[in-house]
């Protein structure tokens, strides 16, 4: 713990005058970090959680090292045809996520604030902008990018595109759910698929999309397979896990690495013991930093998060051999698009899987999109007999949550939740 | 009658229908009707829609699928049931033709919905004849940029400025540049609302569009002689915008943020005076006018929140005397008992006193002054008396904290104000001090011995007790804790000074000055040495008195 917060203040004092420097101390953090991973560290997780853990910080390295071979996106723009075209993708959520994870946070939210960034924005984007700005990340080769789930997309991509002078594509999904927005979001997708083949000078052919979507398919079979032992079995895990199986079923979906977790997840599981624990149904980010959610849920067979909205919001059956419209789908019919309904459906889908006994929002600073459906989708799922609480908190800037209320009001959830059905 | 909130929204098919439209744009006293059933970080003008459609019955609502807080706001609407007719248009980011296809086909769903609900029929010639005409302006005007304001804003800000005023954020520059002659000719409705949709998507494009380049025009126009920036808090897209442009500005602005509520309309005031002061360059014009003037005894008053301080000057700017008197009771009768007990310090009588000039919050409400005039450009005013090297006035008082960019003449160039939120005032120290249990000049130097370097990492006044009161039962020493929250108070404060840029020599004014922890704090945050001096606060009546004398 102390290692990280000297390591994260010697980079945050680095950044103002040598971000070069900075960057490289950071890549060299993390290169130590991965060969801890694969050596020692996480002895305590199953198989699948240490593979995973690697997988994304492998990412990470490559995207701080090699950032012409490296794209911009947000979470749930399909990354099928980056990684066709052997692009990195790297979200704006994953990196400011590791920066926070570093403790090194505070130099780029104070940088954003000097220069009258709302300090109301969602804080993924606010330091993940400062780190762009003050010279630490390096620039993409391109970005893609779309309005699902996030409004911060549309602020920050374009300033970034503009900033680093470099291309982008944009794809805008429709609000309502129809058969003519797939048509539409798939026609934009193709063009996409273009766009990168443009700008890597490795065409994007059909066939091999057609592949990766197969593995896509494939992946999120096994998921929610996996899901399905949940109601019984218990893997042990931390909340970092759970974020990384947020982006293993994003950006990484229809890689190899993507396909190899979720079967290694599902061997994990048919072989984990059966429990008894308190299940929890954890709708939005995870804030795996929070000490107190920590303390509550890291390792614990009594409480734990079976899994959480983020990572299955698009887990819907895909057609391979129509790959753009299969992709098209995904989006569209994600349960963060449209209204509420879609995540309340889905949420209560997904309680029953695993069966959960309450589920959590968390409502995260600056994240319209949650905190404003959060009351309807509570009032939603406690109709159906789960209850539900609503979290406020932030998921990396420490100084909009108070710990001391988050340990108070999830403990009290989860003895409630004890007292009533175990 | 149909309501809406958005340029882009069709109400042209409205008319079509013989339907009455009218904006929502009111600005609610507060949002406890919202506040009961959304969430609190929402921006203010999606809880002020909310707090209407609630209390109002509004029966008809037409909105847009503008950002993520206005689909929430929908469907939070949507589930309390209030509205008999509620709908929200799905509006593309970007105008390309398959957007543009999608948008005709949201217009006739919308159109559909409509007729469904009323049982009317389209009629194509009113529709036609709701067209406004296409309006040219021209001439200097200032403009209201950035997120809407509400009609209540508007008017203040028309009422204060020199200039004629144009509001250009969302609704105020609704154009629709279309033939509509040649509508007659198209006998396809599926076309004639491509052609609508055309035009509603091709207007100006609003900060929330993929590409909102084209707004570059608005800030390059030669017309263009100052610009108030409005911010509404939690909304990101104008805030952000501000932040692209404020550097790269030619003309005066100034950044208003407001939560969409009247509750700090004097505030408000405040900063609209004191721009509109910076626009018309008021303090040459005044100096002109009366330094032919021989007078003897003038008197600055600065009527704050906290206190009431006086200045008495002679006409060689010469202090003749000087008092601080905490306000109570109204500002009228405090002035009053302070210019007394003034009077009586300087041993001269009410008679010889030939010009007050007021300053400060109450400013407004004292009667008999000869004129009133905002606390920045006093403050301004009296920092350049007290020290005219200074460039950059840093004032920390009670309810609130700015920082002033003076000229060699002691003239406001720039200025920012926190928003309404404590932290960094006077008022968050209060509340820590009384936390601790601590009296505040306790506070001001207790902190100076320090050994462990505490973070208190809430900004936020109530986060911030509760952690240092778990910081007290974790048993940290109580020197580290202060240390730790006059850090705080600094970074925000470098944070306001930072966005005018750090330009020497620096001036720290108001209560918060006396405070020594916190004046070391923001020296090492910033790098820079603050001139303190002990009439530091009475600058702003200072101020007051100088344009007395002029
Ligand atoms: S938390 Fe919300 S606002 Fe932040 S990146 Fe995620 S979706 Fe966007
Ligand atoms: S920001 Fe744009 S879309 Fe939103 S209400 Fe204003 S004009 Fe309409
Ligand atoms: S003020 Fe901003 S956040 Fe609020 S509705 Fe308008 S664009 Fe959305």
């Amino acid at each position: 713990m102390d290692i990280i917060k000297t390591f994260g203040g010697m980079i945050e004092n680095m950044v103002p005058k040598n971000p070069m420097g900075a960057r490289r101390l950071l890549l060299m953090g993390y290169r130590a970090q991965r060969l801890a991973l694969s050596a020692l560290a996480g002895k305590k997780l199953p198989p699948s959680k240490r593979y995973v853990a690697r997988a994304v910080m492998d990412v990470i390295i490559r995207a701080l090292a090699h950032p012409e071979n490296a794209a911009m996106v947000s979470m749930f723009t399909p990354c099928e045809p980056l990684s066709v075209a052997g692009i990195t993708p790297y979200s704006i959520e994953t990196l400011s996520g590791y920066l926070s994870g570093t403790e090194c946070e505070k130099v780029f939210l104070d940088h954003t604030a000097g220069e009258g960034i709302p300090e109301t924005m969602c804080s993924f984007h606010r330091i993940f902008i400062g780190a762009a700005d003050t010279g630490l990340m390096p620039k993409p080769k391109f970005m893609v990018y779309t309005n699902v789930a996030c409004d911060g997309n549309m602020i920050t991509f374009p300033y970034l595109s503009h900033k680093y002078g470099i291309p982008s594509y944009f794809i805008d999904v429709p609000y309502e759910k129809s058969e003519d927005a797939v048509q539409n979001v798939a026609k934009q997708l193709k063009e996409m698929s273009a766009f990168v083949g443009d700008m890597t000078g490795r065409p994007v052919t059909e066939d091999a999309l057609r592949e990766a979507v197969g593995r896509s398919a494939r992946t999120v079979s096994n998921y929610i397979n996996y899901l399905g032992y949940q109601k019984e079995r218990r893997l042990p895990g931390d909340l970092t896990s759970e974020m990384y199986a947020v982006f293993m079923n994003h950006i990484l979906l229809g890689t190899k690495e993507s396909e190899k977790y979720s079967r290694m997840l599902l061997d994990d599981i048919k072989k984990a013991p059966i429990n008894s624990g308190l299940r929890l149904l954890w709708l939005h980010l995870v804030p795996y930093m929070q000490p107190s959610v920590k303390k509550l849920l890291n390792f614990n067979g009594k409480a734990f998060i079976t899994t959480c909205d983020l990572a299955y919001e698009s887990m819907i059956p895909m057609d391979e051999s129509r790959p753009y419209e299969a992709m098209a789908r995904r989006m569209v019919y994600s349960c963060y698009n449209g209204n509420p309904k879609g995540r309340i459906l889905q949420a209560i889908n997904m309680a029953k899987r695993t069966g959960a006994d309450g589920a959590v929002i968390f409502a995260h600073w600056g994240c319209k999109a949650t905190i404003g459906a959060a009351q309807i989708i509570k009032k939603a799922l406690e109709n159906e007999g789960l209850p539900t609480l609503i979290l406020d908190g932030d998921g990396c800037d420490p100084s909009n949550s108070s710990d001391g209320q988050i340990a108070t009001r999830l403990g009290a959830f989860l003895e409630m939740l004890g007292g009533k059905s175990k | 009658m149909m309501h809406y909130v958005c340029k882009y929204t069709p109400v042209e098919l409205f008319a079509g229908f013989g339907e009455k439209y009218t904006v929502l744009d009111d600005m609610p006293d507060n949002f406890d009707l919202s506040d009961r059933i959304a969430h609190p970080n929402l921006c203010g003008f999606g809880k002020s829609v909310i707090q209407s459609a609630l209390s109002k019955g509004i029966d008809k609502l037409v909105l847009v699928n503008c950002c993520d807080t206005m689909r929430r706001v929908y469907d939070i609407i949507k589930d309390s049931g209030t509205c008999s007719f509620l709908y929200m248009i799905d509006l593309p980011h970007k105008c390309g033709y398959c957007q543009k296809e999608a948008f005709t086909e949201s217009l006739l769903h919308l159109k559909s919905a409509y007729e469904k609900y009323t049982g009317k029929q389209f009629d194509r010639n009113a529709f036609k004849s709701a067209f406004p005409p296409l309006q040219r302006v021209s001439g200097p005007y200032v403009g209201i940029l950035g997120a809407r304001v509400g009609r209540e804003i508007e008017a203040m800000i028309k009422k204060s400025i020199p200039f004629p005023v144009r509001n250009l954020t969302c609704i105020g520059n609704r154009s629709l540049s279309m033939d509509i002659n040649a509508l007659e000719n198209v006998p396809d409705e599926k076309q004639l609302f491509m052609i609508y949709a055309d035009a509603l998507l091709s207007q100006l494009p609003c900060r929330r569009m993929n590409d909102s380049t084209a707004r570059r025009c608005l800030y390059a126009d030669p017309n263009l002689r100052g610009v108030i920036y409005h911010t509404i808090k939690f909304c990101d897209y104008y805030g952000f915008e501000y932040s692209e442009i404020k550097d790269k500005l030619t003309v005066p602005i100034l950044k208003l943020e407001t939560d969409y509520t009247r509750q700090s309309e004097g505030q408000l005031q405040t900063r609209i005076e004191a721009f509109s002061e910076t626009l018309s360059g008021l303090e040459n014009k005044k100096a002109k006018k009366r330094s032919s003037i021989k007078e003897h005894f003038v008197a600055g008053i600065d009527s704050g929140s906290a206190s009431t301080d006086i200045v008495i000057m002679d006409q060689n700017k010469n202090i003749v005397a000087s008092v601080i008197t905490p306000t109570g009771g109204s500002a009228q009768s405090s002035a009053g008992k302070s210019l007394d007990e003034a009077l009586h310090k300087a041993g001269i009588d009410r008679s010889s006193i030939s010009r007050i000039v007021t300053t400060g919050y109450g400013r407004s409400y004292i009667s008999g002054s000869d004129e009133s005039i905002t606390e920045i450009t006093c403050h301004a005013k009296g920092a350049h008396y007290l020290n005219p090297a200074v460039r950059t006035v840093i004032d920390i008082g009670g309810q609130d904290s700015k920082v002033i960019r003076i000229d060699e003449t002691g003239a406001v160039r720039n200025f920012v104000m926190n928003d309404k939120c404590a932290a960094g005032t006077g008022r968050f120290l209060e509340m820590m001090a009384r936390a601790l249990g601590l009296s505040l000049e306790e506070m001001s130097t207790l902190g100076l011995n320090w050994k462990e370097d505490i973070i208190i990492t809430s900004m936020c006044t109530v986060f911030a007790e509760s952690e240092v009161v778990s910081l007290v039962a974790q048993n940290k020493a109580v020197p580290d804790i202060i240390h730790g929250l006059n850090n705080s108070v600094a970074a925000k404060v470098s944070t306001l000074v930072n966005r005018l840029g750090l330009k020497e020599d620096f001036m720290m004014t108001g209560g918060v000055a006396k405070n020594t922890g916190v004046v070391h704090a923001i020296e090492d945050k910033l790098g820079i040495k603050l001139y303190i001096c002990k009439e530091a606060q009475l600058c702003g009546a200072l101020g007051a008195a100088l344009f007395a004398l002029e």
